[in-house]
């Protein structure tokens, strides 16, 4: 079944440190890894109003449909897309079979610069992915201490 | 699968409605918008990627976040597939990393053979994604339960829920708001029940 490996804080530092890094050198707004099935699981940058949790939603979607549409017309290399906006531009790169990378930039900073560095930052975090993948995977998180009271009322209607 | 993030302390859950064309997903997630109660600025906006005439063509998303437990954030993320045959590769999408299914049945005596085949295509696609039904927490919703040529209950019952396990079910008409929360408060509290038991998601 399709999982993530199990990331713990140290990781999700490290993956924002190489973030962080890229914006400054590609003169990004906003970088996000998000998951394939379309969870946001962490960003770095400045994305002020922008909605993030629904362009992890759409992203994930967009790049999914790009890639099987790649496969449809036999073209096997397919790893990234390209919107070309106005104002903002957007780069989505594949990082490994769960996850990519989403760049948000300004419309006037070139593309060429957000490939080029997004190269070796998908390669960072793809490393400490498999650092992830590598620690033990039967280390979890105890759910059973949330305590969930009483589901049922999770969600009220308004009356 | 559900990804628990440390860091933010949030827990995510992505929650797929299945069913027929014209059945009422959309609906399901309209009224879930329109009507949840939660505190200011934990409902997300209702995204639809939807035909000139409102049919679904990738699919719909709304985020809500629920109430915190122990300290963490419980975002949910509530999906639909287009129903129509020919858009199965985009429900396949839509399955992936999926969590939790809410099937909406049609009452409709008509539309019986489009449920069952729905439902046999929810389980091959979901195969295809090395998941077994049986894995996979869902409840059933028997909507338009107001129409006068509804099937009754029991004969939908015979129809989609004759499994080894059956599971909870709920007559439902959607545009009315009637079973919608019920089916959705079913399904989050078999997602958590899975979670507190198995205590394996991902972590992030």
């Amino acid at each position: 079944m399709y999982t993530l490996p199990q990331l713990i804080e140290e990781d999700i530092q490290r993956i924002v440190a190489a973030l962080k890094a890229f914006n400054i050198l590609a003169d990004a707004t906003a970088t996000l890894v998000i998951d394939k099935g379309g969870f946001l699981i962490t960003h770095a940058g400045d994305p002020g109003d922008l909605d993030l949790t629904t362009i992890a939603a759409l992203a994930s979607g967009a790049f999914m449909a790009n890639q099987t549409i790649a496969g449809l017309v036999n073209e096997k290399n397919f790893n990234s897309t390209y919107q070309q906006g106005e104002q903002f531009s957007l780069f989505i790169i594949n990082i490994d079979d769960h996850c990519m990378l989403v760049v948000i930039f300004k419309s006037q900073s070139g593309v060429g610069v957000v490939k080029y560095y997004a190269e070796s930052t998908v390669n960072k975090i793809a490393q400490q992915l498999i650092v992830a993948q590598k620690r033990d995977p039967g280390k979890g998180f105890n759910l059973s201490e949330l305590n969930v009271a009483d589901p049922q009322e999770m969600f009220r209607k308004k009356d | 699968m559900a990804i628990i993030n440390q860091a933010t302390k949030e827990l995510q859950v992505k929650i797929v409605y299945y069913g027929p064309a014209m059945g009422g997903k959309t609906t399901n997630l309209v009224q879930v918008h329109d009507h949840v109660q939660t505190v200011a600025g934990n409902k997300g906006k209702l995204v639809s990627l939807a035909t000139s005439s409102d049919r679904t063509l990738f699919f719909d998303f709304l985020p809500i976040e629920a109430m915190t437990i122990k300290g963490f954030k419980t975002k949910f993320q509530l999906y639909t597939v287009p129903g129509q045959v020919i858009y199965n590769t985009t429900r396949q999408l839509v399955l992936r990393g999926v969590d939790g299914i809410v099937f909406v049945a049609d009452s409709q005596y008509e539309k019986m053979p489009e449920n069952v085949e729905s439902f046999q295509n929810l389980v091959d696609n979901l195969n295809t994604l090395k998941i077994n039904l049986a894995e996979i927490p869902y409840v059933l919703q028997y909507n338009k339960r107001d129409l006068p040529n509804a099937a009754p209950m029991e004969y939908m019952e015979y129809l989609l829920n004759n499994r080894e396990v059956q599971v909870p079910s709920f007559g439902a008409s959607a545009h009315k708001c009637e079973g919608v929360f019920e089916s959705l408060n079913m399904i989050t509290r078999m997602l958590l029940q899975k979670f507190i038991s198995q205590s394996t998601p991902q972590l992030a």
